[in-house]
């Protein structure tokens, strides 16, 4: 009688743990990560890198002789050129640029005036001085805008090696600022990365 | 706090952290005077004991704080560990959230590194660095 009583609260969780098992094999487990942990899913140019890169070159440019110079006069204005992605993966080198702008700002060192905003400002400029819709008394006054003074531009260039068991990466990225009015470079700084990547046996 | 007894906090904070797996290392707080005042925060175990930081140096780089850690590798193995930075305003407000990523570093065996930054903007007035492997 009383194995009788027993063995049905084990059959149950028995067959609990078996569908339990059964259900977890091929779910997917989704999951929300830390955005500025190191990431190394593959060797490929990832965030890590992107951060890294992105926080040399400011920490760099801010801590450099040309900045102290330059902002005794007030905050310069820049612009940032396009980032020459010469690797031979596809890189987003705006968001790159991005980030660097972003914190640029945020540091109060610099003003920055967006060339990839101009065709969109001057289709709103347009429409408010001559479509006749907007208040001429209200319209926004042509011909202040500021130009910029200095310009950021650079390079990402990479070296690839691989052989059976071993990969190897090398990300070099450059960045220059000029002074447009004397055509001279003011600042300049590098970030260079390795990565290795290695094929191991049973995951150990 | 005298150099050499900010030192040997620092020493014996991150001496506390060992094992694997964690964070929360030190704090350097710059005062109105421009003194530097060590907080230690060792709140769980990861460096092991053959790494120490063996110096902060702090100081301005226009209106903006500039540090390096100095951190050394004691033992005969490479080290390999994350750092990261929080920079922090007089209120104790952490300044630009998440901006700073976690930075991978390797140093070889028995050798010292530097790490590096700069505050994101001049209201900074304290940092952390946090490890982790």
């Amino acid at each position: 009688m009383l194995k009788k009583l027993n063995a049905k609260p084990l059959f149950l969780a028995t067959a609990l743990l078996a569908t339990g098992i059964g259900i977890s094999g091929c779910s997917e487990k989704i999951a929300y990560g830390d955005a500025t942990a190191t990431e190394t899913t593959t060797i490929g140019f990832g965030s890590t890198d992107l951060q890294s890169i992105a926080t040399k070159m400011v920490d760099d440019v801010l801590a450099s002789p040309f900045v102290a110079e330059v902002s005794k006069q007030g905050r310069p204005v820049a612009f940032v050129d396009k980032i020459k992605n010469k690797t031979t993966e596809h890189i987003d080198t705006e968001s790159i640029t991005d980030s660097i702008q972003t914190k640029l700002l945020q540091s109060g060192k610099f003003r920055f005036v967006d060339m990839t905003a101009v065709e969109q400002v001057k289709k709103q400029l347009n429409y408010q001085q001559e479509g006749g819709l907007v208040d001429p008394a209200k319209a926004v006054a042509l011909g202040k805008q500021t130009g910029a003074q200095y310009m950021l531009y650079g390079n990402l260039s990479s070296i690839q090696k691989r052989n059976d068991d071993k990969k190897d990466v090398y990300y070099k990225f450059t960045m220059k600022v000029l002074n447009l009015e004397t055509a001279e470079l003011e600042w300049a700084s590098e970030k260079e990365i390795r990565k290795t990547g290695e094929k191991t046996f049973l995951a150990l | 706090m005298s150099k050499k007894n900010y030192l040997l906090s620092l020493f014996i904070g991150f001496s506390l952290l060992s094992g694997c797996a964690v964070n929360e290392t030190a704090s350097v707080k710059i005062d109105e005077s421009n003194q530097k005042q060590t907080i230690i925060e060792p709140n769980s175990g990861l460096f092991s004991q053959d790494i120490t930081v063996t110096d902060t140096i702090v100081a301005k780089a226009g209106d903006l704080l500039k540090v390096q850690v100095t951190i050394k590798n004691d033992s005969r193995n490479d080290a390999k560990f994350q750092y990261k930075f929080k920079w922090l305003d007089k209120d104790g407000f952490e300044l630009s959230l998440d901006s700073r990523p976690w930075q991978p570093l390797s140093i070889t065996a028995y050798e010292s590194k530097n790490v590096q930054a700069v505050a994101p903007n001049p209201s900074a007035a304290s940092f952390k660095i946090l490890v982790q492997d």
